[in-house]
């Protein structure tokens, strides 16, 4: 496939699953690794999870900037631009029409419902995303134990991600995973 | 939450219901929840021009400082220490995700028919190759209407 059909049919895929990524963003990585890397073998999955580390170390937009980079690997920085467009253009437009006829029904019952049902669902896509993003790197036990450590610690103290992260990043470099 | 602390606290933009009222819309809308409450933000004081130029700070800045980085570190991506060190901040990241998803979910850990469509939806995206819009419109309709069911009993 050309750089530019390669192009138009991530960028569609991004818009696509961008407006039903109900939950935030990192509900889609699983469906979109499963796009970029088992279908479309556009990137490894070595580079798909480099972006998702990248991502975490730099400022800005993380999940934005993680699309990105995967249209940077398939179609250079015309491939950046346009995968972050289809990343937040579908929902940012929803938000706004929504914002516009919220006023009507946010004191309706049906809305309590909707959330009661819906947001259970986006946790189960959360976790699965974090378990395919500990999988999809594909290392040894180690950094399994490593991501199981963080979620543990995540849940049980305060100390903040940005120290987990970088703890991380030195076991890492230091070859221990 | 910084969000909160500029728009209410110190510049005064919305008001605290205002700004409540916001999130609770942005949490159950698809997209980056931060982004909408930014959008919104925009919308509520200067209609939509606002939410553009909300969305441009918000957007643009970071992200060509956050693509200009990415790109430089990318280059050296195959080096086996940048590879290490990258491969220990992914494990880390998907701990911390895993364990978002699973805070969130304290609320409704005594639901059962949240936990069985927050499980059924984690067993489907994690274990299958299912595309996500069949995930989605195959449980979020039956747990909406086992969720009206629910309340309906509850009362």
């Amino acid at each position: 496939m050309s750089d530019h059909s390669a192009l138009v049919a991530l960028s569609a895929h991004l818009a696509l699953v961008s407006s039903i990524s109900f939950g935030g963003f990192p509900t889609v990585l699983p469906d979109v690794r499963n796009f970029v890397v088992v279908i479309h073998g556009w990137a490894t999955d070595q580079e798909f999870t480099n972006f998702f580390a990248m991502v975490q170390t730099i400022p800005g937009p993380s999940m934005i900037l993680m699309m990105s980079f995967v249209g940077l690997k398939v179609a250079g920085f015309p491939g950046a631009v346009a995968s972050a467009f289809a990343t937040f253009g579908p929902p940012c437009s929803i938000y706004f029409a929504a914002y516009r006829v919220w006023d009507r029904f946010r004191h309706a019952p049906w809305q309590e419902i909707v959330r009661r049902g819906l947001v259970p669902v986006t946790l189960g896509l959360v976790v699965a995303s974090g378990t395919v993003m500990a999988r999809a790197a594909d290392a040894g036990w180690q950094a399994g134990a490593i991501t199981v450590i963080a979620a543990v610690l995540a849940l049980r103290t305060r100390m903040s991600p940005l120290w987990m992260l970088l703890a991380g990043g030195v076991l890492g470099g230091l070859g221990l995973l | 939450m910084w969000a909160r602390r500029i728009t209410v606290d110190q510049r005064r933009w919305l008001s605290e219901p205002d700004f409540a009222d916001i999130v609770g819309l942005c949490q159950f809308m698809p997209g980056p929840n931060v982004v909408g409450i930014a959008v919104c933000t925009g919308a509520k004081l200067r209609g939509g021009i606002g939410a553009i130029a909300a969305l441009c700070g918000f957007i643009v800045i970071p992200w060509s400082v956050g693509l200009a980085l990415g790109a430089i570190l990318l280059e050296y991506g195959q080096l086996p220490i940048v590879r290490n060190i990258l491969g220990g901040v992914s494990a880390v990241a998907a701990g911390l995700l895993i364990a978002a998803g699973l805070r969130l979910f304290v609320p409704h850990r005594r639901r059962p028919v949240a936990v069985v469509f927050g499980s059924l939806a984690f067993i489907l995206m994690a274990f299958t190759k299912l595309p996500l819009l069949a995930v989605l419109f195959g449980l979020v309709p039956l747990s909406i209407a086992a969720s009206g069911i629910e309340k309906a009993r509850v009362g």
